[in-house]
């Protein structure tokens, strides 16, 4: 099948696919890798899936509490104290890590240093830092500083100047280097050149960010409640195991929150282009 | 009045925007330090952590960091980074395939604008949800076991991949069809040679970008329990006590920078030679 005879007598070789060695290696690589996910078949029951999304929607209701409708949505009204906390802290990470991550990404950019020696050193440590994940940086936060908001913000901040430092300078190599060049030219050093040509061409970019960013942050909250940072986090891990109604309450609030985040950030991205 | 200075007299005035802003940033920050008790006591825990810091990092348990001597290999933290890899590729792979379903559904091209609506809607409403709130719901339903962080990741995947799979499905060029159409190819013959080689080497590079993504979050979720696998029990334990496992939070730290760098790495390499 391999060979294909044409009418004016040439022979032509069908090309091997790569795409059957890729489809080996992936099955292979997918067989090792599901010998390392231990589980128990006989644990797997699928309609426990319904039986908790009821308890976490629906006000607990046994023997021993007796929960109503209104006791629902007055835990709701009540998580506005955490749900304020991670607000909190997301808004002091983003501002601090932001701030911190534009001289980093200046430094980084190729078109404005061309020195590659410069950029390099930077980069990495950007690299260095994005790699970390946010969990293990407020376990250290905590270890230095102790319980209570300080351990979020430090947290947050160190998350937000990793991501953060990435987008701004891949956004600032993208930017249209001409007026950049004229006011260099006119004699403007180059921070005056950078504040009045490439500031006003990111300054709208960085906005957004800035909101995207935010969101991450209360969705990362989520998770950091497990190690002990206070603030919405901390109500889904502590009710985790016996008041699922609570998880739910919290669920729903953050989905709120976020789901509005979005809806705001995808404003202003459609503002951008 | 000279001509340059009227001119110079008609710059717009920014600096009222910028003042706004800058007030708005401080108060911001103001805001949200509210409550968080700098004091003295709390610099005086800073330097007693660095001190133990230092010690902790100076003082890694190889045996425990790679497996062997006391302890099985099972133990060590590179079987959980293994452990983590593969969480983070499976939960790629299952939300890969289930998010190719989903952007078919999502895609204006294949089921029309009203029905893609919907499905533009169910993807959006699937991002949402943070990882460890499916998980959360999924471990009562699959128990507490790496499985339900592939799943979890799985699920969470579709957000992301199911958006740009419909948009690289919806940016497709139909002139390959339309030349498959006039040989008189088959449906298969169409698809097979039609739209897939177009959109594979895009829906690759997309996942690869996911997988980056999922590692990162596959080595977080094991906060649920000490058996949900990746390096779940060690977070646990470091963050019950942090000042006394500093060792332990350093080759943690050590073994994820790595894993993660190496996995950036590789999946930027595919996807430069992909694109």
């Amino acid at each position: 099948m391999n060979k294909f005879q044409i009418s004016n007598g040439k022979t032509i070789n069908k090309p091997f696919n790569k795409i059957w060695v890729v489809l080996a290696i992936l099955v292979v690589l997918t067989i090792i890798f599901w010998q390392f996910i231990t589980y128990d078949s006989s644990m797997i029951d699928l309609s426990q899936l319904f039986v908790i999304v009821k308890q976490m929607f629906t006000p607990k209701n046994t023997n021993l509490t007796h929960r109503t409708w209104a006791d629902y949505f007055a835990f709701m009204l009540e998580l506005r104290y955490p749900l304020w906390i991670t607000i909190q802290m997301s808004i002091g990470g983003t501002i601090i890590g932001s701030l911190f991550a534009v001289p980093f990404a200046i430094f980084a950019a190729r078109n404005i240093f061309k020195n590659k020696y410069i950029n390099a050193p930077f980069r990495f440590v950007m690299n260095l830092i994005r790699t970390i994940p946010i969990i293990l940086l407020a376990i250290i936060a905590m270890a230095m500083v102790g319980a209570g908001v300080l351990p979020g913000i430090i947290a947050f901040t160190i998350f937000s100047f990793g991501i953060m430092s990435k987008m701004l300078y891949e956004v600032i190599e993208t930017v249209d280097m001409n007026p950049f060049e004229a006011l260099e030219s006119t004699g403007a050093n180059k921070l005056q050149a950078f504040s009045y040509s490439i500031v006003p061409q990111i300054f709208l970019p960085f906005v957004s960010y800035l909101l995207y960013i935010f969101e991450l942050n209360i969705r990362a909250s989520a998770v950091l409640g497990f190690v002990g940072i206070n603030g919405i986090g901390e109500v889904i891990s502590v009710n985790r195991l016996y008041n699922y109604d609570r998880v739910g309450a919290a669920v729903i609030v953050l989905f709120i929150l976020i789901f509005a985040l979005q809806l705001i950030n995808s404003r202003i991205r459609g503002k951008l282009q | 009045m000279k001509n340059s200075e009227k001119t110079l007299s008609k710059k717009p005035k920014k600096w009222i925007v910028n003042l706004v802003f800058g007030i708005a940033l401080i108060l911001a920050l103001f805001f949200s330090f509210q409550g968080s008790t700098i004091n003295l006591l709390r610099w005086s825990t800073f330097g007693y952590a660095i001190k133990a810091m230092l010690k902790g990092f100076t003082e890694i348990n190889l045996e425990f960091l790679f497996g062997y001597g006391s302890r099985q290999f099972v133990e060590g933290i590179v079987y959980m980074a293994i452990q983590t890899l593969a969480i983070a590729f499976i939960g790629t792979f299952i939300g890969a395939i289930l998010a190719l379903s989903f952007s078919f559904l999502a895609s204006e091209r294949i089921v029309g604008k009203r029905i893609s609506k919907i499905g533009i809607t169910l993807i959006t409403i699937i991002r949402v949800f943070p990882e460890v709130i499916l998980a959360l719901m999924l471990v009562k339903a699959v128990g507490l076991n790496p499985l339900t962080c592939v799943i979890a990741i799985g699920i969470h995947s579709i957000g992301m991949l199911g958006k740009m799979f419909s948009e690289s499905i919806d940016n497709m060029d139909i002139g390959p069809i339309e030349a498959l159409n006039a040989v008189g190819a088959n449906t298969w013959q169409k698809i097979r040679f039609g739209i897939i080689p177009q959109v594979i080497p895009e829906l690759t590079s997309t996942a690869l970008y996911r997988f980056d993504i999922n590692i990162r979050s596959a080595s977080v979720l094991g906060v649920l329990g000490t058996s949900a696998g990746g390096f779940g029990a060690l977070l646990l334990l470091a963050s019950a006590d942090p000042n006394n496992q500093w060792d332990t939070i350093a080759s943690l730290l050590i073994v994820i920078v790595v894993l993660v760098l190496i996995v950036d790495n590789i999946s930027a390499y595919l996807r430069k030679k992909l694109v």
